[in-house]
């Protein structure tokens, strides 16, 4: 940390400690030892030496002891010449600072008049408030706890107009933060600009004046260290439990606006120990690594335009919208209306208009959170039954957020959008369609709501992944049809991403016991290179089945130790079959078909078999109906294979296994295939052709009989003989 | 919204029936109306006069076979959902969907199940859901079909119609299907059911709720391969459909 800043902090401190002596000996002198002290109608004493020491302060007497404590937490002023780690000495400047604040307060309370009104709100004779009072605090604090109210902004000094002010005022109150306003500089406030500006103001409004010394910045913390002791169950003097409750629950931060002299660095330096970074508009010296707090401690200089959402970033504060800022109501009980063709007033892309749906990420300094763009004809700019285009192009930022996440919350705006009444929402990336109705065009829906759902939406379940958004939306067919270059390849290489995922890459596999109704022993493991063997479920689907039915058929199983990784076995699934097969299967390997292979229900789309003689195995495709080489036709083969019984050298699967590279990879995989009937030999032509090449077999698929040349094993054995198939010099099955 | 299925043995009028019904609760501001179409031999969109997109059948089909040729990162509900939703063919007063071809052999275990929850969600929309069964009753079988409130089992006035009807009914009790009232219609009657048919009837165990007269008008418009809703709402066997839904309503 830089020597200069941890300098005006601890100068700042030094100022204002033997500015507190002054003020208290001066006080005693006037008074005596034993005048009492108080926050009026408070019942926790002195809130910081209460929370933070445990003292019980209720006299001057009292306050002397505090000074004390201040003083022995004073730090040296750094020495010109050496340089040592300032972190810990500016916190313990800032926390002398904050006792030094407190002395001063409580003197002020024993003057008359007092300077403060310990109200709710302002009257036009007196503007500042200073302590809340046990009654505003129960009211408010519970706020913070329950979320309505995230945390507070500790606003000092002052802005450069009256407007600016207001505006900076009002982006606060939109994030449901509260204002604490303090300590003007050279005589100006911000809370005075609002005055001036007709601003109402109190706790009501969350536009809290507290006074303008600068001391007076204690209230925020006093309030924040209260809430601590009153909700967070944090015993008084227990100083770790009252920091950490802030740091993790309260979200405040504070706007230094204007010139920052030394005694507001010690507030800034007083306001670290909880927690809360400092933004400054002005330039002053940054803090920038973390430590005390989430992110940053100090950031500066930046643009008063731009100071709320980076304190919010740098606060890590997330910003939960409750309730959906659009003219119809909202909730998933909407999600499975249609609105027909009679209803609608507006179809967006479908069939007959192009469109898309595409979430990126951009550097946080890019996206301005809640930014919804429509560009080209809101919804009464067009007539009633007409069908438009429509794209949906969301950028989000934030310090969580990862690529990988982009597709996940791509797929939400489904989900989000169907839950408002009177809009209808079908498909995702470019076979997007969406319609509105007539009624919710009535009630006043408009095009850009669909943003306003998307950033409510995102927000409040994907808050934790990202911290901005902003959303264009486009409606005209020109701009749409620019871009879509753009999100369509980036779907191509998110398809790339998971046609080449393998099961090594991943740690948990899906289970499938939706056969269970019948084969109540079977289990199907589903990994990224095996699908179902009904060929109806992959990996994917296994996964997003359980996101949507945490306690149905497809459960997340973790691979957990590899037993042996060729033949595809791994403990925690060995055990996840054993108990979910009621202890029938003990040992299972996903790759191999003759030692303990993968049972099979009886949905399985085609079944391999070991043809002893020739050193391989022939595939059946259940629509076919002759005579297999195994002598079996396929019915008969498949009360064999079904059940959920183990038959070594015999397995159920899908079509799609046959391509995988892990299809009985143990064994040799395709290679091995000597016979395949007709039909599924042509529809994996392709494959087998490609799968061939890369083990440098060409024409592999012709070197495979099928029922015209073979129903016998003999007649395989001579055919595969003659067209030199590579099973024949493999190693022997078993 | 309430569901009403047709059934009964091929050829005895039963997608004419509900292309009837389908007028009279158009007549009755009874919208909208999700028309089922379960029967893959009879094409209940040529009766109504709208033309078929996607049929389940064929959108299952893909849906099982093409694990690997979905869009990725899209589920497959949500493929499911999709084609569903742009297969219903719309029109002002009903949307029409079609059942398609019955299943092949396989396992259909999974896509059935997807469907039944699709469109259970999609008939919420409608006022009426009015389903044109097949005869073997594979969908209710199958449980694709929900709840159902008001059965109607179309026979021709013969015995062996009744037999059959009869044989329905039965076949539903088995099934325990969630069906509330079953009734006997008698389709395509000349001046008065026969003898025997009561007779038989009553040997079933059965009541007949309705009987439908033979209507030249609509052997014209069928003759024609014109839409059935045309007709006028004076020939005797819309009259007779009127009689019907108001008893079947006020039942």
């Amino acid at each position: 940390m830089s020597k200069l800043i941890a300098t005006r902090a601890i100068r700042g401190a030094h100022k204002l400690v033997s500015r507190a002596e002054k003020e208290l000996n001066q006080a005693i002198k006037e008074k005596s030892a034993q005048t009492k002290v108080e926050f009026p109608n408070t019942g926790y004493f002195l809130p910081i030496s209460h929370g933070i020491l445990g003292m019980k302060i209720e006299t001057f007497e009292g306050l002397k002891e505090l000074l004390e404590e201040a003083k022995k937490l004073l730090p040296p002023i750094p020495d010109e010449k050496l340089w040592v780690p300032y972190l810990g000495h500016a916190l313990d400047a800032g926390m002398a600072t904050l006792f030094a604040d407190e002395i001063i307060e409580a003197i002020k309370y024993t003057q008359n008049p007092l300077p403060y009104l310990p109200e709710t709100n302002p009257t036009d004779e007196q503007l500042w408030l200073g302590a809340a009072n046990d009654v505003i605090m129960r009211e408010r604090g519970i706020e913070f706890v329950d979320g309505t109210a995230p945390g507070f902004a500790a606003c000092v000094g002052y802005c450069p107009t009256n407007e600016i002010a207001v505006k900076i005022a009002r982006e606060l109150q939109e994030k449901n933060l509260y204002v604490f306003m303090s300590a003007a500089t050279d005589g100006k406030s911000m809370a005075q600009q609002l005055r001036e500006e007709g601003i109402q103001m109190g706790w009501e409004t969350r536009l809290v004046p507290f006074g303008d010394d600068v001391t007076a910045t204690i209230h925020s913390l006093g309030f924040s260290t209260r809430v601590a002791l009153s909700f967070g169950g944090a015993q008084p003097g227990d100083f770790q439990r009252v920091l950490r409750y802030n740091k993790n629950r309260v979200f405040a931060f504070v706007l230094a606006l204007g010139p920052v002299d030394d005694e507001k660095h010690a507030q800034a330096a007083g306001a670290i120990n909880y927690g809360f970074p400092t933004i400054s508009e002005t330039d002053i010296d940054q803090i920038l690594p973390t430590g005390i707090c989430t992110y940053e401690h100090v950031v500066s200089p930046v643009k008063l335009d731009k100071i709320v959402s980076k304190a919010i970033e740098v606060r890590g504060l997330k910003i939960a919208i409750t309730k959906v800022p659009i003219p119809v109501p909202f909730g998933p009980a909407f999600q499975g209306e249609r609105i027909r063709k009679e209803d609608m007033h507006v179809e967006l892309a479908g069939q007959t208009k192009p469109g898309f749906e595409y979430l990126t990420t951009k550097p946080l300094d890019e996206v301005e959170d809640g930014k919804i763009e429509v560009i080209g004809p809101e919804i009464n700019e067009v007539e009633e039954g007409s069908k438009i285009p429509l794209a949906f192009w969301v950028e989000v930022a934030g310090r969580e957020m990862q690529p990988d996440f982009e597709p996940i919350l791509e797929r939400q705006i489904h989900d989000f959008i169907n839950c408002a009444n009177g809009v209808f929402h079908m498909g995702q990336r470019d076979i997007n369609w969406i319609r509105i109705s007539k009624e919710a065009k009535a009630k006043g829906f408009k095009f850009k709501h669909l943003g306003s759902i998307l950033h409510a939406k995102l927000h409040g379940e994907y808050g934790k992944i990202f911290d901005k958004v902003q959303i264009k939306i486009y409606t005209r067919e020109k701009e749409i049809l620019d871009l879509i270059d753009v999100p369509r390849q980036v779907y191509q290489q998110r398809d790339a991403r998971i046609a080449d995922m393998t099961d090594e890459v991943v740690d948990t596999f899906y289970s499938c016991t939706l056969c269970q109704s019948f084969a109540p022993n079977h289990v199907c493991i589903i990994t990224p290179e095996r699908s179902g063997l009904c060929g109806a479920y992959n990996w994917l689907d296994g996964k997003a089945a359980y996101k949507i039915n945490r306690t149905g058929p497809n459960q997340p199983v973790k691979k957990g130790k590899v037993i042996d990784g060729v033949k595809g076995q791994w403990q925690d699934i060995n055990e996840f079959v054993y108990n979910n097969s009621h202890k029938t299967l003990e040992v299972f390997n996903a790759y191999c078909i003759i030692e303990h292979p993968m049972t099979s229900c009886g949905c399985f789309e085609c079944i391999s078999c070991v043809l002893p003689s020739t050193n391989g195995i022939m595939t059946v495709y259940r629509e076919h109906t002759g005579m297999t080489p195994i002598g079996m036709k396929f019915s008969t083969l498949a009360g064999t294979v079904g059940g959920g019984v183990q038959t070594p050298g015999f397995i159920g699967h899908s079509k799609h296994y046959i391509g995988s590279q892990k299809f009985i990879s143990a064994e040799g995989g395709a290679k091995r295939i000597v016979w395949m009937d007709k039909a599924l030999k042509e529809e994996m032509e392709p494959i087998l052709r490609e799968l061939g090449k890369q083990q440098g077999i060409e024409n592999f698929s012709e070197m495979i009989a099928d029922e015209t040349v073979a129903v016998t094993e003999e007649e395989v054995l001579e055919y595969i003989t003659k067209k030199k198939h590579p099973a024949l010099s493999m190693p022997p099955m078993f | 919204m309430k569901t009403i299925a047709i059934s009964g043995k091929g050829g005895t009028g039963k997608t004419t029936i509900a292309a009837l019904i389908i007028r009279w609760l158009k007549e009755h501001k009874a919208k909208p109306i999700l028309a089922v179409d379960a029967d893959s031999n009879v094409n209940l969109n040529d009766v109504l006069g709208v033309e078929l997109k996607d049929t389940i059948g064929a959108i299952r089909e893909e849906a099982k076979t093409s694990a690997h040729k979905l869009p990725a990162g899209m589920t497959k509900p949500q493929f499911l959902e999709y084609k569903i939703q742009t297969s219903l063919v719309e029109t002002p007063d009903f949307d029409l969907i079609a059942m398609g071809r019955p299943e092949g052999p396989g396992c259909y275990c999974y896509a059935n199940n997807l469907l039944r929850d699709i469109l259970r969600t999609i008939s919420t929309n409608y006022q009426y859901v009015l389903i044109d069964n097949q005869a073997g009753m594979e969908h209710l079988s199958r449980r694709i079909t929900q709840k159902i409130d008001y059965m109607l089992i179309i026979s021709d006035p013969s015995v062996r119609g009744i037999r059959s009807a009869a044989k329905i009914t039965r076949l539903i009790k088995e099934l325990d299907t969630r069906i509330r009232e079953k009734y006997l219609v008698l389709n395509r009657i000349q001046n008065s059911v026969p003898q025997q048919v009561k007779k038989a009837i009553e040997e079933e165990g059965l009541e007949l709720f309705q009987s439908i007269p033979e209507d030249k008008k609509l052997l014209e418009l069928d003759q024609n391969g014109r839409p059935i809703g045309h007709i006028t709402a004076d020939s005797p066997a819309y009259l007779a459909i009127d009689q019907l839904m108001k008893k079947l309503i006020n039942s």
